[in-house]
């Protein structure tokens, strides 16, 4: 007995030691290295708050920060305001197709939403068909949705999937005879709604509300594009650091301090208001989407289609730009041709297909072989150090891309870990970024999975090792790999790290279209986003497979 | 101020399923009503169109002479315990309670009084603040019993209140909900599956099968004198052992087992033709066992000690297995391979029809 507890010890233990050694290196030390950064004058090495009072003292800084909430704020209440009812209706109404529209509406979640900025602003930007057509129509001059209204416009239908996901989950939660017990109380229609499934759905809705705050906070590609004048904080630290290079790292360094203040405050509301949904609910028998007719049907059917279309548009509008013909260049002549592919897919020292899924290969393999380990020693050998892994594996889940890039270049540009400039910094940045996902996946089916499986082997004699890897490694996997598909798909469409780490020879598929939009060629964008959806949904479809299940939890 | 119910020859479906079929049965006044049997006989399905979450597709249900086939479920004033409780659990203990009566718009003053009222009959006053997910599955029984009855409803309803708690709380429950119910006096549906807790609750028992009604009766009847060879099987142990009717010249009805031991019966339905093949029923705890005399031949197999009983299992000379259930005190335990004669006692037994399995005692079926 003694001898089995110290052998435990030691393996398990060294497997600790070495994940949180990793995880020191590769986000404890970076982030550091950034707060120093930020309060320390490189000449005299002295503490100085001067970058932080020059972000809070110039307005043309500070303003960033105040544009980044109204857009944060508005498009979450706008999402929030949208995934609810659809949720709601999807779940109770017999909508046509809704398996297909389910889909439809994790696509365009799972699309980088810089994609949805570019081709929105060929619909409706300053030479948009839609803006065409209205200033004919209407004779007026619309000069395009730039800045706020754009922003927030590509962040709602955006993020209102992640709470028609999340919200649909826990109607799928909450038993029928709620709402059979309200109505037998006489209590029906919209009144049922608004005292029984609203309240009941609230902590969701808040919690999913937060993480969509935080995702819309920290993105950077979007307000880029579309931004144009109306800075946020994530564009103020790229355009920073990039044109700053070399300069005034300490200033970058202070907004990336700030910014991590901020996610560090709603990641912290996140957690307290997830922990709050206790409802502890579980139906023995769901709501069943009814039948209904009339008014009520077309009106349910209007309002799902139209959501879901404007929702999936981008998508479409991307693939059909990919078809186009153009001159070769920024104009689209009739027609159309795949000329596009050809630039993209053919050309010669294109390697930025290659890259996308070497790079996230390697990526997920390191992902699922640390996720399976550290859900493991979290869940079953419970200790002040596991506890101390838990924390920090969820840290890089709120570190903003852009800061987790910068903070990269910052701590790995000098040997001994001269890292910048190669591929591993990339694959270092996607595994850490999006370990998370695996985790909490591996997480959830370890809990699923009796400890008397691991005891019924041992005392069959396999060792503590094999009983490991024979037996609830390959009862984990299921859960394992859905989440490796999420972390696999979150990789591919990472912008916001990619383009502050990438060399030409480690440019991404991402990076490609952003570098492609930027130059106005949106044949090569479109093609190149095509091929990302592509891969996105065939991962999902493998997805869905794996897991039987219809429905993602992020 | 109690009602009836009627219901007159319903008809549910589900697609092309018919699932009951031309049901009929009236619910006095004030009583205690059980739907009894096993599961997916129709009996949840007949509950939820009294209150009207299912449809009905034909037939009428009538609450004190009025019909409610149309009447929408929050207007018909059912109260309803669920048998997850469906407690709303983002409200108190107290909310919760307060909801129907909320709904019906009556004012603050007189909705907190009815509610302590309410809480202190099923005796949770105590737990009024409570949120839901810090009480016991007693307690949220009690609560989800207090919401249906505080709307003071013209019927409540109950389905399979007590199937999710304890053995123990089981007994105490159903004591609490009869005796309740006879406080506030209202007409009471209650399903269930378990055929003790239907017999110590109910004031009259329907035995359901395959959405069929095999018997109403009161839960002595439904014991001792079963319509038919299910009820008699379902409702407790039964022996079924063939026998034929023989009558004899002073026209006396006898049975003949086929080891040609008889018994003199006097309550057989004089429909029994000499000659005619039935089925005898007898309880466990029925047989007499004797060492000689007339009776049925046998063999004790096995035993098991129970306390306050003692099973044997034996087996008839023809090869039959049967159960017999002896009290304690009436001898030591009988070592297994012992040879014995089993007699039944004539005015507790039970004969059927062999064709139909219906009862063919007299005043057997009402």
């Amino acid at each position: 007995m003694n001898y089995a507890g110290e052998k435990r010890f030691t393996i398990w233990t060294s497997f600790s030691l070495v994940i949180l050694a990793i995880f020191t290196i590769f986000i404890i030390y970076p982030l550091v290295l950034v707060l120093c950064k930020s309060v320390i004058d490189p000449q005299s090495g002295d503490f100085t708050m001067n970058y932080l009072t020059k972000f809070f003292t110039r307005k043309f800084y500070w303003s960033t920060l105040v544009n980044s909430f109204q857009v944060t704020i508005c498009a979450t209440l706008l999402a929030a305001a949208l995934g609810l009812p659809m949720a709601y209706v999807m779940r109770s109404v017999k909508i046509k197709g809704s398996g297909l529209l389910d889909i439809l509406i994790v696509i365009s979640y799972l699309s980088p939403p810089f994609i949805g900025a570019y081709a929105w602003i060929q619909m409706l930007g300053r030479n948009g068909v839609v803006t065409n057509w209205i200033n004919t129509i209407f004779g007026i001059n619309f000069d395009g949705i730039y800045g706020f209204a754009g922003i927030v416009l590509v962040f709602t239908l955006q993020s209102f999937p992640l709470v028609y996901m999340y919200v649909s989950g826990a109607l799928k939660n909450l038993d029928n005879s709620l709402n059979e017990a309200a109505e037998s109380l006489g209590c029906s229609g919209f009144e049922r709604i608004t005292k029984i499934i609203v309240p009941l759905v609230m902590p969701t809705l808040l919690a999913s509300s937060l993480l969509i705050f935080m995702r819309v906070f920290a993105d950077f590609g979007t307000p880029m594009l579309i931004g144009e004048g109306f800075k946020t904080i994530p564009v103020l630290i790229y355009t920073q650091f990039m044109s700053e290079v070399g300069g005034d790292d300490g200033f970058a360094a202070a907004l990336c301090v700030i910014v991590i203040m901020m996610t560090i405050m709603i990641f912290l509301a996140q957690r307290f208001f997830a922990n709050r949904n206790t409802y502890a609910m579980t139906a023995l028998k769901p709501m069943v989407a009814q039948k209904v007719t009339g008014v009520k049907n077309m009106l349910s059917h209007a309002f799902i289609y139209l959501v879901v279309g404007l929702a999936i548009l981008p998508q479409v509008v991307v693939i059909y730009t990919s078809f186009l013909k153009s001159n070769g260049g920024q104009v689209f002549t009739e027609g159309f041709a795949l000329q596009s592919y050809q630039a993209t897919l053919f050309s010669k020292d294109n390697d930025v297909i290659w890259n996308t899924y070497m790079l996230g290969l390697v990526s997920i393999s390191i992902i699922v072989v640390l996720g399976i380990l550290i859900s493991y020693l979290t869940v079953r050998k419970k200790s002040s150090l596991n506890s101390a892994l838990d924390i920090i594996t969820m840290f890089p889940y709120i570190i903003p891309g852009s800061v987790l890039g910068i903070s990269f270049l910052f701590a790995f540009n000098n040997p001994p870990l001269l890292l910048s400039g190669t591929a591993l910094i990339l694959i270092i940045s996607f595994a850490i970024r999006r370990m998370p996902y695996t985790i909490r996946s591996s997480t959830a089916i370890i809990g699923q999975i009796s400890p008397s499986m691991e005891e019924a082997a041992i005392s069959l004699g396999a060792s503590e090792m094999k009983s490991f890897t024979k037996v609830t490694v390959p009862m984990m996997m299921p859960g394992v790999l859905a989440g490796a598909i999420m972390s696999w798909v979150t990789v591919i469409s990472e912008l916001s790290s990619s383009i502050i780490l990438y060399t030409n020879s480690t440019q991404t598929l991402t990076v490609s279209i952003y570098t492609e939009v930027i130059r106005g060629n949106y044949g090569n964008a479109s093609a190149y986003s095509t091929i990302l959806t592509i891969t996105s949904i065939v991962s999902l479809l493998l997805f869905f497979k794996l897991t039987g299940k219809r429905d993602i939890s992020i | 101020m109690s009602v009836s119910i009627d219901i007159e020859e319903v008809v549910k479906k589900y697609g092309n399923d018919i699932i009951i079929n031309g049901l009929s049965l009236r619910v006095e006044p004030g009583e205690f009503f059980t739907l009894l049997g096993p599961s997916g006989c129709g009996k949840t399905t007949l509950l939820r169109m009294i209150i009207g979450f299912n449809s009905i597709e034909g037939g009428i249900i009538k609450v004190d002479g009025r019909v409610i086939n149309d009447i929408p479920t929050n207007n018909r004033n059912m109260g309803m315990v669920f048998q997850n409780y469906a407690i709303f659990p983002h409200m108190s203990v107290k909310d919760n309670v307060a909801f129907g009566l909320k709904m019906r718009k009556i004012p603050q003053s007189e909705i907190d009084k009815q509610v302590d009222e309410i809480l202190k009959i099923v005796k949770i006053d105590h737990l009024k603040d409570r949120m839901p997910v810090k009480l016991s599955g007693g307690q949220q029984q009690r609560v989800a019993l207090a919401r249906a009855i505080v709307i003071h409803p013209e019927v409540l309803l109950m389905d399979e209140p007590l199937s999710n708690l304890d053995a123990k709380l089981r007994v105490e429950m159903r004591n609490a909900i009869k005796s309740i119910q006879r406080q506030i006096n209202i007409t009471t549906v209650y399903v269930t599956h378990d055929q003790e807790e239907a017999l110590a609750i109910s004031d009259r028992i329907a035995i359901m099968h395959n959405g069929v009604i095999q018997q109403i009766d009161s839960p002595k009847n439904i014991y001792q004198r079963p319509a038919n060879t299910f009820v008699s099987t379902f409702i407790g142990l039964s022996n079924i052992i063939d026998a034929q009717i023989v009558k004899n010249e002073d026209c006396k009805t006898v049975i003949s087992f086929k080891n040609g031991y008889r018994v003199d019966m006097k309550n057989i339905s004089h429909e029994a033709e000499s000659g005619q093949k039935v089925l005898v029923s007898v309880r466990p705890e029925e047989f007499l066992i004797n060492t000689s005399g007339e009776g049925l031949k046998a063999i004790i197999k096995s035993s098991v000690f129970l306390g306050l009983t003692t099973h044997y299992f034996v087996q008839l000379e023809d090869g039959q297995d049967i159960q017999v259930i002896q009290d304690r005190d009436e001898q030591d335990i009988i070592p297994d391979n012992t040879p014995i004669i089993l007699t039944v006692q004539p005015q507790k037994i039970n004969v059927f029809n062999h064709e139909n399995k219906t009862t063919l005692i007299r005043g057997g079926i009402k």
